[in-house]
């Protein structure tokens, strides 16, 4: 995929260069937007949102990272359906608990690639971590999904929530210390992968 | 060793993304080697970070593709679309010209172009000067014949009756007046006949150009029409 002739052509309108891109980045701007509204539902209308101001605004992209860019334009999207869930509050798809043993396994979790034994701590794991998300305020919630999960740098994330560095610096800290103590509480329920070692990423 | 302080929490997160100077990260490698501490909370926020990075990614629900009809974008017409659209415009604008020719034709004819009236003797101007040709015309012509025709009767009624020479003079009076009065009336029948004919028939545009002009419009908006509705079906919602 040439994204540089791509976003070109978009910028010129052309909608099917556009909708290349659109298939490249959907699956990072769902999830981006599942992690900060955490519901399927709303989530695929910030995503849907998302990439329509991406196009009627692709003319104001300047270069530089285009996920960071989309990614800027679906947390705004969230934000808007954040207002949108406050103005007309609605049944959340996931019950909301306090105790995340009790946490039941939405069907949209299911993934059939993966063994039963992976599924469930795939599903397991996804639980955890999406409880401990919600429990952050929206500010750390937003920098933790772009910079950890998404993987942006603190420039792209500074840009995305147009704050200064030093807050997403801050914020993430915080966010990470938060989850941390958060996550102790699931720590038996984690797969063992994942308890004391670093991502591959890192 | 003491607890670390969130100053401490931030510069161990950012030292984790690589965003801390390399002045300060050599001094906070320096400190994590000493500080149990704070090598404990640099291990947790590494824990954390890791159970993020394997948070797994899950596949869009549906393709967010945008249609053209999201975006606002018209269907793609044909080339020819711009001229069948200009085209219809034209004709159907030509069409109303000459309703409105037709509609003020006349008037405008009679005030704009005298002289075909004048001709016609429809004009005001006309109407004072004809009569003095009229006029003009017998007494020019009585002249000569004022001796020659009283000699004629002259030379029959001493035969026939006593005609009292003032009745052989209405006679002659009336014989004159008649040629004068005929020719007058004749022309301004005639002419009272052309103008309606020219009126009606010869119109300033013909009936058969409104005609085209109305097939034409009505066809190429046919055209356009079908173009669009074309157009349409092929638009993928």
């Amino acid at each position: 995929m040439d994204e540089p002739a791509l976003i070109h052509a978009a910028q010129h309108g052309d909608l099917n260069s556009f909708n290349t891109l659109v298939l490249a980045y959907q699956d990072a701007l769902f999830n981006t937007a599942l992690r900060i509204l955490s519901d399927e539902e709303q989530a695929a209308d910030a995503t849907q949102e998302a990439f329509l101001s991406a196009f009627r605004a692709i003319r104001s992209y300047r270069g530089g990272s285009f996920k960071a860019w989309l990614l800027r334009t679906v947390t705004n999207a969230c934000y808007d359906e954040l207002r949108r869930r406050k103005r007309r509050p609605t049944t959340p798809l996931e019950p909301g608990t306090e105790d995340g043993n009790e946490m039941e396994t939405p069907r949209w979790l299911a993934d059939p690639a993966l063994s039963p034994e992976q599924q469930a701590e795939a599903e397991e794991l996804e639980h955890a971590i999406q409880h401990c998300l919600e429990s952050l305020p929206l500010e750390f919630r937003t920098v933790v999904v772009l910079a950890d999960i998404q993987g942006l740098d603190y420039s792209d994330v500074a840009k995305a929530i147009r704050a200064p560095l030093g807050t997403v610096k801050s914020r993430l800290a915080r966010a990470r210390l938060r989850l941390r103590e958060c996550l102790q509480g699931f720590w038996e329920l984690l797969p063992a992968a994942f308890r004391l070692q670093e991502g591959s990423r890192a | 060793m003491t607890t670390p302080s969130f100053r401490d929490i931030e510069q161990l997160s950012a030292y984790l993304d690589g965003e801390l100077s390399h002045t300060d990260a050599v001094r906070l490698e320096t400190r994590l080697g000493t500080d149990p501490q704070l090598a404990s909370a640099f291990e947790a926020l590494r824990q954390s970070r890791a159970v993020l990075r394997h948070l797994p990614q899950r596949r869009a629900p549906r393709n967010f593709t945008l249609t053209p009809k999201m975006v606002g974008q018209k269907p793609p017409l044909p080339r020819a679309y711009p001229f069948f659209r200009f085209s219809t415009a034209l004709a159907a604008a030509l069409l109303l010209f000459t309703f409105a020719i037709n509609a003020i034709g006349p008037l405008s004819l009679g005030a704009m172009a005298p002289a075909p009236s004048y001709g016609m003797g429809g004009g005001g101007g006309a109407a004072t000067e004809e009569p003095a040709m009229a006029l003009e015309a017998p007494a020019a012509t009585e002249a000569p014949p004022g001796p020659e025709i009283p000699p004629a009767p002259a030379l029959v009624m001493p035969s026939a009756t006593q005609m009292p020479p003032p009745a052989a003079a209405d006679s002659a009076r009336a014989a004159e007046a008649t040629p004068e009065a005929q020719p007058k009336q004749g022309v301004e029948e005639q002419a009272a006949a052309e103008s309606e004919a020219e009126s009606i028939e010869q119109a300033p545009i013909p009936l058969s150009w409104q005609i085209a002009l109305g097939v034409l419009a009505l066809v190429n908006l046919s055209i356009v029409f079908l173009m669009q509705k074309y157009a349409s079906s092929k638009w993928r919602e």
